[in-house]
């Protein structure tokens, strides 16, 4: 039961295996895609919180003086974030293609920038020029600190853990690729690349978004 | 490779340095004092609370209006949120995401010893966590209902009183809270983990940690909660709104940071619900062919997914405003108070339906077994609860009718809140027409479930009188709209739980509950529940307001009979308990492996429920709810059928 991988019943036939484990599979596409889903409705409240901020006004204080985020730290934390998106993608890509090495190399590149993204984030968020409570603007933009520093955690997080499951996988699977492999291990480890790629797409489309209605508009 | 050559590599990987082999007994497996359970994980809460407490008191040193105030909201937050770490580090939840980092991709956490300790431990096994769910829901329901029954004291005289003012609302908000969060777990967490994997004939949850994971942060969210008393309380009730919130003391942290931590376990408990519905139904089990049951599971899951992110959204907004002085709720400072109650209630108004729906799952899956009939349009139902789900998203600005509304959107919100109560009735028809001349088993689950429909008919009623403006606005914040959402939350959902924990813990726990102490229990709950409630539309309509612990000397009539019910309501929760006491430990009587004659799968499988469920995957042959229909074909072939006999177990 605690293994997800280990055989669930007492006499388990290889039909039954074969179901479970495409049930497992089946799951990770699933809870990838839920995930988003969830992720969607927070990062929505957000973008609620910013537009109704906007159109109330209250006491002509959503934004006096146009006051905006540090935008080179902004253009900083996004870029890497992007980098990381897309470090991600394309090693998922590669390793489909059959390139295990591409795909690791591009898996701690993109962990490398995620981490830069989440302490570059961190640094803006210590470091902003006018005070949180100064304007609705400027609790938002708190808001949306606190929550990328979320996105980029949960986002390094899945990178790395990825990535390292691969090494242990290809490691205690001598002369079995993990990209090629039909031991369940490589292939609850790819169904696992796949939605992490998928949920590293989302971050980039939001984080695209997000920095839009920051820094630009 | 085939599966068998897969088989047999694993096990010679394992022999040859397989990691879950080489490292040995993890933490939560050891023995003894070395393992992790409740009590390291309390060590480990307070450690992690004197050490927030300090770290807050550091970050915040230097700030000036933390000095002036006397109050540092930061400390507080981080000596919870660290405690909240502190506890689930110490029960062992985070070992494996740990684990993770150095690509471990299974650990065994499971307790090496099978008894009664492994409750008191992180179990991935979905029937521990589900036991281990009823104990804790009832630990809620029953802090909670003693605050119901101190605000009822309170109002026992208008002019002597037991509580100021002050404390008398935050007895009413505290007791509002912890019955809400209770309520929105208290079907999913107990009955949807326990019996959901048993009924699609699925051995597993999808992921069982998170699963785990969810159960003790629910906990942890109690604690958190409850911590609102010992730091003075809150006192904007459960609704929590602003300005009020900005303006309260250190108690309010508690009611941010325990909803959104309860809110992040309800949030992972409906994503393992659904994944596990859509992915691991057994073979044959199609959607027309899904217990009525899961499908309100899975209408609830995807509620939880979606709505409570917002919720947990503007919690987190609301301790920014608490800690960093951020001014999303300070209508002065370019925020605004309505944010909270559009962020509230988009939330709010769905969390209705996440207690209803699995309530009516459970009169579903109830009916059909004591009237032995099929359940009547089962389609229907099973869109009905799609459609209330979807319907639900699109009427949370009822709740605004009074405050912050264009008023040109008033009508636009009162269709769909009326447009809601159509898919609502449909369900409420199937019940009757399952009913509809059958010849009724008067069993107590079904006792339970003809008051269901009693309650909620009352309950619904009103809901429809409330949808309309200018109804609304004549009863708003008053006992009328109390009355109403008690009907359909404890009328409805509570109602439902102990039909659900009488008709399920035969299999639960092998012990049949006492009947004759459980129709005293039955009957107790429903008369004194209606004698309670049902004067508090008179009390409404007469006009005496909520959340205040005076009003006029010619409601003190009224009022007396309803504390006076309310007291024996509370003593039907006794005589519960008692019976669960008397059955489970003092004369237990060994229940038959099934006793309601149901057709539902959690009952084919061997009692006590084996770790793995079902010996084979079953294969499902037919509709779930065939009673009294000769010639049906069964509704499962679990494969342990005699060698003798044709098999028809394939799971092509």
């Amino acid at each position: 039961m605690t293994n997800t991988l280990k055989p669930t019943g007492p006499s388990d036939s290889p039909e039954e295996r074969e179901y479970e484990m495409r049930a497992l599979i089946s799951s990770i596409w699933t809870g990838g895609r839920l995930f988003i889903g969830i992720y969607t409705f927070m990062l929505a409240s957000l973008v609620f919180s910013y537009f109704y901020l906007r159109s109330s006004n209250n006491g002509l204080l959503w934004r006096p003086n146009h006051v905006t985020g540090p935008r080179s730290f902004g253009l900083l934390v996004f870029g890497f974030s992007l980098t990381t998106s897309i470090l991600a993608y394309v090693g998922r890509k590669r390793l489909v293609k059959g390139s295990f090495s591409d795909f690791n190399v591009a898996a701690w590149s993109g962990v490398v920038t995620g981490l830069l993204a989440l302490l570059l984030q961190i640094i803006e968020l210590s470091h902003l020029g006018f005070f949180p409570g100064s304007s609705g603007y400027a609790s938002c933009f708190v808001g949306f600190g606190v929550m990328n520093i979320a996105t980029l955690t949960i986002s390094a997080y899945w990178l790395e853990t990825t990535a390292a499951r691969g090494l242990r996988i290809r490691r205690e699977l001598p002369g079995d690729n993990p990209e090629f492999s039909s031991h369940p291990r490589a292939r609850a480890f790819r169904a696992d690349v796949a939605a992490m790629a998928y949920f590293q797409v989302f971050v980039a489309l939001t984080g695209a978004l997000l920095f839009a209605m920051f820094y630009l508009m | 490779m085939t599966i068998s050559e897969e088989r047999s590599t694993e096990v010679s990987g394992a022999s040859s340095g397989h990691p879950h082999e080489s490292r040995g007994l993890s933490w939560t497996q050891r023995p003894g004092i070395l393992s992790q359970n409740v009590i390291t994980a309390l060590v480990f809460a307070v450690i992690g609370y004197v050490i927030g407490h300090w770290f807050g008191n550091y970050l915040s040193s230097g700030y000036t209006y933390i000095a002036n105030s006397g109050q540092n909201s930061i400390s507080n937050t981080l000596a919870l949120a660290f405690g909240v770490l502190g506890w689930l580090g110490g029960i062992g939840a985070l070992n494996y995401p740990v684990a993770k980092l150095f690509g471990v991709d299974g650990l065994e956490e499971e307790s090496p010893v099978d008894n009664w300790t492994k409750y008191f431990r992180y179990s991935l096994d979905h029937k521990v966590v589900g036991l281990q769910y009823v104990v804790g829901v009832l630990l809620f329901m029953f802090t909670g209902g003693l605050l119901a029954m101190a605000v009822r004291a309170e109002l026992l005289n208008p002019t002597t009183h037991l509580f100021s003012p002050d404390t008398y609302i935050k007895i009413v908000s505290e007791h509002g809270t912890i019955m809400m969060m209770m309520a929105t777990s208290i079907i999913v967490g107990p009955l949807g983990n326990y019996f959901v994997p048993l009924m699609i004939g699925a051995r597993r949850m999808a992921f069982p940690r998170i699963e785990a994971l969810s159960f003790w942060i629910f906990t942890a969210g109690y604690m958190v909660i409850f911590s609102a008393l010992p730091y003075g309380g809150f006192p904007t009730g459960w609704t929590g709104y602003a300005p009020l919130q900005t303006q309260s003391g250190p108690g309010m942290v508690s009611y941010l940071l325990g909803f959104a931590v309860i809110g992040l376990g309800m949030i992972l408990a409906g994503f393992n619900q659904a994944v596990t519905i859509i992915n691991y139904r057994a073979p044959g089990m199609t959607w027309s062919r899904v217990p009525i049951f899961v499908w309100s599971i899975l209408a609830t899951a995807s509620l939880l997914t979606l709505a409570t992110p917002v919720l947990f959204a503007g919690g987190l907004f609301g301790l920014l405003d608490k800690t960093v002085q951020t001014t999303f709720y300070v209508t002065e400072h370019g925020g605004s108070s309505y944010l909270w109650q559009n962020l509230f209630w988009f939330f709010g108004h769905p969390e209705v339906y996440i207690m209803a729906l699995p309530g009516f799952g459970i009169a579903g899956e109830i009916l059909p077994v004591f009237t032995r009939r099929p359940l009547f349009a089962y389609k229907v139902a099973a869109a009905g609860m799609i459609g209330v789900a979807l319907l639900s998203f699109f009427v949370w600005q009822h709740h605004l009718f009074q405050s912050g509304i264009n008023p040109d959107m008033r009508p636009l919100f009162m269709l769909t809140t009326e447009l809601i109560s159509i898919p609502t009735g449909f369900i409420f028809l199937v019940g009757m027409g399952t009913l509809y001349r059958a010849k009724i088993r008067l069993e107590i689950p079904m006792l339970f479930v003809l008051a269901l429909f009693f309650n909620f008919l009352i309950g619904g009623v009103t809901g429809v009188f409330l949808s309309d403006v200018p109804v609304n606005v004549t009863v708003h914040g008053g006992f009328f709209v109390l009355s109403h959402f008690h009907y359909t939350i404890m009328g409805g959902l509570l109602f439902a739980f102990m039909a659900g924990l009488y008709y399920w813990l035969p299999k639960m726990t092998g012990k049949m509950m006492n009947k004759k102490i459980g129709k005293i229990h039955f009957w107790m709950m429903f008369v004194f529940f209606n004698l309670t409630f049902f004067p508090m539309f008179i009390i409404g309509l007469l006009g005496q307001p909520r959340r205040v612990f005076t009003y006029a000397s010619n409601l003190q009539g009224l009022n007396d009979f309803s504390s006076v019910s309310a007291f024996i309501l509370g003593l039907s929760f006794l005589v519960f308990f008692y019976n669960l006491v008397w059955s489970m430990w003092i004369k237990p009587e060994i229940a038959p492996p099934n006793p309601w004659e149901s057709l539902g799968l959690e009952w084919q499988t061997a009692s006590p429920v084996p770790a793995y469920n079902f010996e084979r995957i079953p294969v499902i042959m037919t509709d779930p709810y065939r009673y009294s229909e000769p010639g049906a074909p069964d509704y499962a072939d679990l494969g342990t059928s005699e060698p003798s006999a044709p098999s028809k177990h394939s799971l092509a």
